[in-house]
């Protein structure tokens, strides 16, 4: 048994037509049933309106409106046929005070760009099995911002209902690789970092703390 | 003591005192789960979506020129303005006129088979994004990158670049630690990518 995505439709609200055009090749192979295109966050909304679509894929940057005042008018409006609708905003920024800015606006998940085929399939897995809880607050509506990364050594209980065994497994093994990637990514720079101090492999770094910005 | 979360500009959130409307959490239906039921994809369908990336064949040069056209206006303006007569929003509408088209370069670089863009956009957007105001200096540092990307599109080097462009990529950062090294009280780090660990 494999997702049935030919009985989903999913919004693409992208200003860049190549872009666009990639992102619904991606989602024909995947074999989503509808793909609707929208080159700019007006545009896309009306389109929302129209289509009411299972999911929408938005860019960030796109004028006149951009993917976060979509989000909100997603979120809020009063005329939102559906304001729970998961939302991945696509964006190249990864700077955490522009992710938590879009966080803020109501975006479900984000995808990084430039992404791979797994990286948007990985989204979506997310969207599907993990989806968030809605927090309605005086001044916040949207989806839960305190999601946490489950680790591949939880053996405690679920912390959803809908955290399914069969769900995890999904995930689990995408999560693996990406810690294996961050994993790479440090050896790189520590052997970078030894490289420019002339140290050797077996080298201490000594770093102090006030060397380091935490952010 | 630095400002807590709860701390905006000196604006004190709720003045300190616990808000009377409590948050109300909703779990709505997952029309999406119960639409598309359980399984997940087959590897063959994620590696034929892989090789539709990979044999992309859309021509990545009208962005690319539009995007660094976009940058160059970026930096035309900061040099035609007296950036330290600006306030720190003034400097950073400034920054992000750069900033922006830098983010577009990075994004579709690698979309486009050019993963060199990417990586060179990138590190331009973490210079960017520490810099107070783009003094001359800065500015520099801004215009060899982008003379770089433009090399890279126009010499249509689609691959990591190679030993060459790793020197290419050594160079930029190198000039980027020497400006920082030339102007202390500048912010320097290293801005950590976020998106995965939300």
């Amino acid at each position: 048994m494999t997702y049935q995505f030919q009985k989903i439709t999913v919004l693409i609200v992208e200003d860049n037509q190549p872009m666009l055009d990639i992102t619904r090749a991606l989602l024909n192979v995947f074999g989503v049933g509808q793909v609707i295109g929208a080159a700019h966050g007006d545009a896309g909304y009306k389109k929302f309106c129209e289509y009411n679509p299972d999911l929408v894929i938005a860019d960030w940057m796109m004028k006149p409106m951009d993917g976060i005042s979509f989000t909100r008018l997603v979120r809020n409006d009063a005329a939102s046929p559906n304001p729970y609708v998961p939302i991945i905003l696509m964006t190249g920024f990864s700077e955490k005070r522009r992710v938590l800015q879009a966080r803020d606006a109501g975006v479900t998940e984000f995808l990084a760009k430039p992404f791979s085929a797994r990286d948007l399939y990985k989204r979506l897995v997310q969207v599907i099995e993990r989806p968030r809880q809605f927090v309605r607050s005086p001044d916040f509506f949207g989806p839960d911002r305190r999601r946490r990364r489950a680790t591949s050594d939880f053996t405690g209980p679920f912390r959803r209902e809908n955290d399914t065994q069969a769900g995890m497994s999904l995930i689990q093994p995408l999560m693996e690789q990406d810690i294996r990637n961050r994993e790479a990514e440090s050896h790189a720079i520590l052997d970078k970092l030894r490289r420019q101090a002339g140290l050797g492999k077996g080298d201490k770094i000594d770093i102090r703390p006030e060397d380091i910005d935490w952010v | 003591m630095g400002m807590s979360e709860n701390e905006n500009d000196g604006n004190i959130r709720h003045f300190n005192r616990q808000p009377v409307r409590k948050a109300e959490f909703i779990m709505p239906p997952n029309t999406l789960k119960a639409k598309v039921g359980s399984g997940g994809l087959a590897e063959e369908i994620l590696s034929k979506a892989e090789l539709l990336l990979e044999k992309n064949t859309a021509d990545f040069l009208p962005l690319a020129d539009m995007y660094l056209n976009s940058l160059q206006k970026g930096m035309d303006q900061a040099r035609d303005t007296d950036t330290s007569a600006l306030d720190e929003s003034g400097n950073e509408s400034v920054i992000a006129a750069m900033l922006y088209p830098a983010m577009q370069l990075k994004a579709n670089g690698g979309m486009f088979r050019y993963p060199m863009v990417t990586r060179i956009a990138d590190r331009l957007i973490q210079f960017l994004e520490v810099i107070h105001k783009a003094d001359l200096d800065a500015l520099e540092i801004v215009m060899a990158f982008h003379a770089t990307i433009r090399a890279v599109v126009l010499g249509r080097i689609m691959g990591d670049g190679g030993r060459q462009g790793a020197d290419l990529i050594a160079a930029l950062d190198d000039a980027c630690h020497r400006y920082f090294e030339r102007n202390p009280n500048m912010k320097t780090g290293i801005e950590h990518h976020y998106v995965d660990s939300l």
